[in-house]
């Protein structure tokens, strides 16, 4: 229990400096609210080793230390919604033998980006849509991306 | 590297991002719509997408790329004629001596 608390503690640390990292170089002039989501290595990895509490701990605990150190409360509402939903949807995907990391990473990070959009419409109207298309496609390519990043990460140290 | 199950979440998303394209471009049109009232009587809409040149009584009204602005004005103050231009909805430009509002919907 105790060894378990000490590396959750660890890999929440490492995947909010990889949050900060992210927060240092902004990708927003693509498209508002467009990110990489490195940190969301650290679930995926977790999901890999069959963790599913602990990649839904890590990223609970990482998206809420972040939004008080980083950003704002209102944004709070934003990522926790979609940090839990996209973890809970990658579970089931994470346990298919012919899905990948990579796979279940995009399966993720769409997941995200349509949830966000719903947040989004409910506060702002449903002129949000708009932006699917594009969130979709960063999601297709920031998704793979670091799915593959995992998949590299999770052969070496496995 | 990529598995089976690997492809198919990349073909089904990439069939969402066109579904959803093709969904975005065909109802770009319904989308925003600009009204133009003058005296409380509706003399103008359409889509804030269409370019137009509303031509009212003491006033020009002008919708173009997506954002509305009041080009002239016959009042002395010229505040509707410096106002931003709108795009978003809910927002509006109004001429109070000619009683004229252009609001976006």
């Amino acid at each position: 229990m105790a060894k378990k608390v000490a590396l959750y503690g660890i890999l929440t640390s490492l995947a909010l400096i990889f949050g900060y990292i992210e927060s240092l170089f902004s990708l927003s002039f693509i498209a508002p609210g467009i990110k990489l989501g490195i940190a969301n290595s650290v679930a995926l990895l977790l999901l890999c080793f069959k963790d599913f509490k602990g990649a839904l701990l890590v990223n609970i605990t990482r998206i809420l230390l972040s939004a008080l150190l980083f950003s704002t409360p209102f944004s709070l509402v934003f990522s926790l919604t979609a940090g839990i939903i996209s973890v809970v949807i990658m579970k089931p995907l994470s346990g298919i033998k012919s899905v990948s990391v990579v796979g279940f990473s995009i399966a993720g990070a769409a997941v995200h980006n349509l949830v966000q959009l719903t947040v989004a419409s409910l506060i702002f109207g449903r002129a949000v849509w708009y932006y699917l298309p594009f969130l979709l496609v960063s999601a297709l390519i920031s998704g793979g991306i670091i799915g593959a990043l995992s998949l590299i990460i999770f052969k070496r140290i496995k | 590297m990529l598995k089976k199950g690997d492809r198919i979440i990349i073909i089904s998303v990439s069939a969402l991002i066109i579904i959803s394209s093709a969904l975005l471009f065909f109802t770009k049109s319904g989308g925003k719509m600009v009204t133009v009232k003058e005296n409380n009587e509706l003399i103008y809409k359409g889509s804030l997408y269409e370019n137009k040149v509303v031509e009212l009584k003491g006033n020009t009204v002008e919708i173009k790329g997506g954002a509305v602005t009041v080009t002239q004005a016959d009042c002395k103050n010229q505040i509707c004629v410096n106002h931003r231009a709108i795009t978003k909805k809910g927002e509006s430009i109004i001429c109070l001596p000619n009683k004229v509002i252009a609001e976006i919907e």
